[in-house]
């Protein structure tokens, strides 16, 4: 990629950043905003160039509101998650594949590191350095080809799967909560299962769907299963974990929960958007504690970024590039993003995203057995429950975010997210008379279509 | 004094056909229709300058320029661009305005649109990422009969009977077609088939978004009799007849919201 189009950070800014706090890791170690700005302005650009595409279809370029901090820290933290998984693994944390839409304390408790198939992406993608867009979406496509069909048909997080089985991703095991959410994970579970590659431990954390909150035996069964985890990864982590661990990591992690509802709440009290929709979804996310595979880090960036969007809240201040009154868009569905820099150029922005959202506004009671209030809440997510408590709990959102409108996309081949489709957006229309639109996505890769983006441009005129 | 004459342009360029339409205030003043070509800037400029030389006009003669279509995003000359689902149900509103569901189908792809007395769009579906109902699925059905794309709609008219069709697939009902000759079925037949099918699903868009007369049938293929009929038939509905060509009404709308838009933008009161 010609150095010219590339996307560079204004020099002028440097001050400013630098004068913004640093990053602290899990391990004790820290990266000062200085390290950070050398890393995004000099390093990253000759190391991974396909994150400074200006190109103006690409989903995935940088968040231009270059005063928010979190903007630029959140890109660091993903672009530093290569050599920053290798350095924990080489120090004996064990990785561990898990699924979307899940918390992920009790790993951490043991000593480990949980990534989902996205996460589990960027790592993989870090490994190859010097790309270009287009070079880093052909490799991308092989893997997911590839794992295709391994897996014997088209699913959507397949490729992390694959970079397992082919021993080219130091992964030591496959442990997410199974039957949650996703129907791809458990084919990609099975495919696992049944592949050559044995070496890399398969744990599957049975979840019992539908309504089990409020059932003793179902808690209990999942705690059970969650000892069972910890116990695991602890042992592969050469160390023991006691109910104190997961107590601590409960609490760390709801700090991190409580930051993400904060930040959300303030974000739609705004009479204007005090972020961009990029940066809206990086910092919800980050309350997951799961998108940097290192929750201190990522609560570092949370607490200083609530602070910055109170402030801005308070002042009134837009982000940069956003316009007064955007149309109100939320998204519905798992594994799929629209391409957010084009949804604003038409005139809307995202104010709320249902997955993920699930489990991180899910706080953990921090009072008793940790595993059976960690049971309680995960069995509680409202994401996983029929798609009538779904729907009334999108509902909720839709309310609190004051949606316009609700775009639900969902990946080909997703068995889950196609059959709840419709049943939720009829609810929706059902109970708060908002517009719906469904669209199943095809595509992979940093760009779409202009067939998924004139049916997005449609639906925003239409709300207009 | 004579007063100044406002014009404003529609151009609609889209996966066939890139069209334009000019407007002198609210009357239709002259209109362009040339097959889009690989560079789709050129090909909204052919289709603006045919509009404007049979009108006589100059580029510069035009108080406002609305792209849309796929083409839209590629429209240097345009003041704005919309989405064809917009720009559809403006131009259907501007003919009718009784309108109130729209089935447009195009080069490729097929959409049925609600709107409302003022042409707004109240909810819309389009196919999704399949080529059936479309310009394209009947230009290689024409192919496999090697007729021309406008014979398609007497020829099926004049079918004793129904073949049925199991595949709504470009590329499989190409292969079907051929495999249903080989048997000995009469082209007109396979057609009649043809078209039913594809009339059958395109009412299941309508299964969301609803019917409400009067109906309006836009686009290319709306000049197919055949598929007018076929879609009748599987929709119960009459749909009432285009004034003008229907693969007009696109950048019909398209010139009404340069109207309206430039009007807002204060250029002219």
């Amino acid at each position: 990629m010609a150095k010219r189009e590339q996307y560079e950070y204004p020099s002028e800014l440097r001050e400013e950043f630098e004068a913004t706090d640093d990053i602290h890791f899990r391990d004790g170690s820290r990266a000062t905003a200085a390290d950070i700005w050398h890393f995004m302005t000099e390093v990253a650009p000759k190391k991974y160039p396909f994150a400074y595409t200006q190109k103006k279809y690409a989903g995935g370029r940088l968040s231009r509101d270059i005063h928010l901090p979190s903007a630029i820290k959140h890109n660091y933290l993903l672009l530093t998650m290569n050599d920053r998984i290798n350095k924990s693994r080489e120090n004996g944390a064990p990785v561990i594949f898990v699924q979307g839409g899940q918390s992920v304390d009790p790993y951490y408790a043991a000593g480990g590191i949980a990534l989902r198939p996205a996460s589990v992406g960027i790592w993989a993608r870090g490994r190859h350095e010097g790309l270009g867009l287009n070079e880093e979406v052909v490799r991308s496509h092989k893997q997911k080809e590839k794992a295709n069909h391994a897996i014997s048909f088209e699913v959507c997080q397949s490729a992390g799967y694959e970079h397992i089985q082919e021993g080219d991703l130091p992964v030591d095991m496959v442990a997410p909560y199974t039957c949650l959410r996703c129907s791809d994970i458990s084919y990609g579970v099975e495919a696992h299962r049944h592949g050559p590659n044995k070496a890399v431990k398969l744990m599957n954390i049975d979840y019992p769907m539908r309504h089990q909150a409020d059932k003793p035996w179902a808690v209990t069964y999942f705690a059970q299963n969650l000892r069972r985890l910890t116990s695991e990864i602890a042992k592969r982590a050469g160390r023991e974990v006691t109910d104190e661990d997961l107590s601590k990591e409960i609490k760390l992690h709801n700090e991190g929960r409580r930051l993400a509802i904060d930040t959300a709440e303030l974000w739609w009290s705004a009479d204007v958007p005090p972020t961009n929709s990029v940066d809206r979804r990086a910092l919800y996310q980050m309350g997951g504690m799961e998108v940097h595979g290192d929750p201190s880090a990522s609560l570092t960036v949370l607490r200083e970024s609530n602070a910055y969007i109170r402030d801005r809240v308070k002042r009134g201040i837009k982000a940069d590039g956003v316009i007064d009154k955007p149309i109100r868009l939320f998204v519905c569905g798992s594994c799929v993003s629209p391409n957010a820099f084009r949804i604003e150029e038409a005139g809307a922005i995202i104010v709320g995203q249902d997955n993920h959202w699930s489990d991180i506004s899910t706080l953990v009671k921090e009072e008793g057995d940790p595993y059976q209030n960690l049971a309680h809440a995960i069995l509680s997510y409202p994401y996983e429950q029929s798609v009538e408590g779904r729907a009334a709990w999108t509902v909720e959102q839709l309310k609190k975010s004051r949606a316009d409108g609700v775009l639900f996309l969902y990946k080909w081949g997703c068995n889950t997210q196609s059959a709840i489709a419709r049943m939720l957006c009829d609810t929706v229309k059902r109970e708060i008379a908002i517009p719906t639109m469904i669209i199943e996505d095809h595509e992979g890769g940093s760009e779409q279509s202009e067939q998924m983006l004139n049916r997005v441009n449609a639906f925003i005129e239409m709300l207009g | 004094m004579s007063l100044k004459r406002n014009f404003f342009a529609g151009v609609d360029v889209g996966s066939l056909a890139a069209k334009s339409v000019i407007l002198e205030d609210g009357e239709i003043f002259a209109t362009g229709l040339v097959p889009s070509g690989v560079d789709s800037v050129e090909s909204g400029l052919k289709a603006l300058n045919l509009a404007l030389e049979t009108g006589g006009l100059k580029q510069e003669d035009l108080t406002y320029i609305v792209g849309t279509g796929y083409g839209r995003v590629s429209a240097p000359y345009a003041n704005k661009a919309v989405t064809e689902i917009t720009c559809h149900a403006k131009g259907a509103n501007y003919l009718h305005p009784s309108v109130r569901t729209i089935i447009d189908m195009g080069g490729q792809d097929c959409k049925a649109i609600r709107i409302d007395q003022d042409g707004a769009v109240v909810d819309f579906a389009m196919n999704d990422k399949c080529a059936a109902g479309t310009g394209r699925f009947l230009e290689v059905m024409a192919g496999v009969f090697k007729v021309q794309l406008e014979e398609l709609g007497a020829l099926s008219l004049s079918a004793t009977e129904l073949v049925p069709m199991s595949s709504t697939c470009t590329v499989f009902a190409e292969s079907e077609t051929i495999s249903l000759v080989a048997r000995g079925e009469k082209p007109e037949n396979i057609l009649n088939g043809i078209h039913h099918a594809i009339a059958n699903r395109i009412s299941g868009l309508f299964a969301r978004v609803g019917i409400t007369s009067d109906v309006f049938f836009s686009g290319g293929v709306a000049k197919n009799s055949g598929m007018k009929h076929a879609i009748e038939q599987a929709l119960k509905v009459s749909i009432v007849k285009p004034e003008i060509d229907p693969q007009l009404i696109g950048a019909l709308g398209a010139a009404v919201l340069a109207r309206s838009f430039s009007k807002k933008e204060g250029l002219w009161s």
